[in-house]
């Protein structure tokens, strides 16, 4: 059997017991999903279900299309081909009676707001204080009041653990606390799904864990997550199910603690020997 | 090395004092005769003013050449290359001569019987076509500098705009112009300096500007070298004048992203009502 092979259709699709519904506000169905760039065809055929309060975590090697998937779930990227439905709408098309339509900008913009991406390299407005990146996208988007707005995001501050740092510009905190504002930024929107993209991977080993802390608040409070991160006890301990990923394939899916203790599939095997 | 400088310079200033046909007497005399000043003001208002205009329309056309409708992006483009392609003396004697191509400017709507005709000639002064000249070929030079600060924005930032639902225009407004700043406006202040000195083309279109003016004292005295003296010094001293805060920006702007990081600010947050 060639290594490079698709999963068989047939395996049995793993759902993580306790959750929410697999329909509606904070799910994540992909069908199909076809994505490329240019030649490249990146993501060949994902089929995947995230149900509503699901923490999902995504490994896999590098290259095998972890990032562009999150990329294409909150519309960054165009998918190809296949079904993406993210809070229950198709991303980017409405379909009626007869056929699928394509949305307008606002309407894609609406969606995007009920979608969070905490993005590797931060992406931190550095033109505005730590208040202001949090205010921004709730005034000029959501058109919420100033006063709100601002009220909000010190919430949001003390939640991520930055109480009266809201003066602060990025340039002037340290990669864990910008990580925390970002986050911050995103939970300002109300998204119903989070998508994270190596959150810790540009950090300061001492300063994983204050944003560990904060996903694994968000986690337990039910917030639909789709992590990719190199942080193997995070999926051990905060995550209902674990996605391996690999040539742009789905090659396995199952419960965090038992793909890491006995993976199955030969191409995940190898891959946590060497990270594991 | 020194020696060498050392004798250069002293060479340089033995002519400039000795030789008497350098009449500094006479630059003494004109450096501040009420033409000259005049002239001078007139070059300094100018100068400002078709900067102003052509930042202005520099952005605009800047923002158009980075939009996502193709026709729009097309005639940004035909703007900046025709402008810049062509010299800036021809386009000033041009719009000196406009009235020849359009004698009546209509002010009006277009294709409608609603408005009324203006002569050309009367409309358009010296003044007034070595300004729109100006403006409009500078626009073009601005606007590339614009655009290459909209190109020093990173990806992620506006991703980051995209992902929390900012549309075209608010992300060019929160994000792409305040981060362009730092690079634009240093070479902006470059610009300035440089339409100062630009500014004196003017004065083959009749208008009374510096170079203008000792042109008129000369071509009456013949004291042409004296003349042309006092017209650099004074660009000189206005050129160094303005590159004094050019130097601060510049400073400020490569100080910033440095002083700014590891030095933590005491963390309290001004209340807000
Ligand atoms: N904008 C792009 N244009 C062209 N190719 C791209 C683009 N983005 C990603 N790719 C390609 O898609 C493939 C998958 O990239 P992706 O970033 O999704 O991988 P990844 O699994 O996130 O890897 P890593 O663990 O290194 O982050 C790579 O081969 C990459 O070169
Ligand atoms: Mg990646």
């Amino acid at each position: 059997m060639p290594e490079q092979s698709a999963p068989t259709p047939s395996m049995e699709p793993f759902r993580p017991a306790g959750l929410g519904d697999t329909d509606g506000p904070g799910t994540v169905q992909i069908r199909k999903l076809v994505k490329s760039f240019g030649a490249n065809t990146v993501l060949k055929d994902i089929n995947v279900d995230i149900a509503a309060g699901e923490v999902c975590v995504l490994i896999g090697p590098s290259g095998s299309g972890k990032s562009t998937l999150l990329r294409c779930i909150d519309g960054l990227e165009q998918i190809d081909s296949g079904v993406l439905r993210v809070n229950g709408e198709d991303l980017g098309y409405i379909e009626d009676a007869t056929h699928y339509r394509p949305l307008s900008r606002t309407d894609r913009r609406r969606q995007r707001t009920q979608i969070g991406m905490v993005f590797q390299q931060f992406n931190l407005f550095p033109n505005m204080t730590a208040l202001e990146n949090i205010t921004v996208g709730q005034t000029l988007v959501k058109r919420t009041t100033r006063a709100q707005a601002k009220q909000r995001a010190r919430e949001l501050l003390t939640r991520v653990g930055l109480e009266g740092h809201g003066n602060h510009y990025p340039a002037q905190l340290s990669g864990g606390q910008q990580q925390r504002v970002a986050i911050a930024r995103s939970l300002a929107m109300d998204p119903q799904v989070m998508l994270f993209d190596e959150p810790t991977s540009a950090l300061d080993p001492e300063l994983v864990g204050d944003v560990l802390d904060v996903m694994r608040q968000l986690a337990d409070e039910g917030m639909t997550m789709l992590v990719t991160t190199h942080e193997m006890g995070f999926a051990r301990e905060v995550a209902n199910s674990l996605l391996f990923m690999a040539d742009g394939y789905i090659v396995e899916r199952g419960d965090p603690r038992e793909v890491l203790a006995n993976p199955q599939e030969p191409r995940t095997q190898q891959f946590l020997k060497k990270v594991l | 090395m020194w020696v060498v400088c050392l004798i250069i310079t002293a060479g340089i200033a033995y002519t400039l004092i000795t030789n008497p046909r350098y009449h500094w007497s006479t630059i003494r005399h004109y450096l501040t005769a009420a033409t000259v000043l005049k002239g001078l003001w007139l070059t300094i208002w100018m100068t400002v003013l078709v900067m102003l205009i052509a930042t202005i329309l520099g952005l605009l056309v800047a923002v158009m050449r980075a939009s996502k409708i193709l026709p729009v992006r097309i005639l940004a483009i035909c703007y900046i290359n025709v402008f810049r392609g062509t010299p800036v003396l021809v386009q000033l004697i041009l719009w000196f001569n406009i009235a020849a191509l359009y004698p009546h400017i209509r002010l009006g709507i277009p294709f409608t019987p609603v408005g009324g005709n203006l002569n050309t000639n009367a409309l358009i002064s010296a003044t007034t076509a070595a300004i729109i000249g100006l403006s409009l070929n500078e626009a073009a030079y601005m606007a590339e500098i614009v655009r290459g600060g909209f190109n020093s924005v990173p990806k992620g930032q506006l991703e980051a705009g995209d992902s929390l639902g900012m549309s075209e225009a608010m992300k060019m407004r929160k994000i792409i112009i305040p981060q362009a700043m730092p690079t634009v406006i240093p070479a902006t202040g470059n610009q300035l300096i440089s339409m100062l000195k630009e500014t004196s083309l003017v004065s083959v279109l009749g208008v009374a500007d510096l170079l203008a003016s000792v042109q008129l004292i000369y071509a009456r005295t013949y004291e042409t070298i004296p003349m042309l003296i006092v017209a650099c010094i004074w660009y000189l001293v206005v050129s160094i004048l303005l590159s004094y805060p050019q130097s601060k920006i510049e400073a400020h702007y490569d100080k910033s992203s440095r002083a700014i990081l590891g030095k933590p600010l005491p963390t309290v947050e001004v209340p807000h009502a």
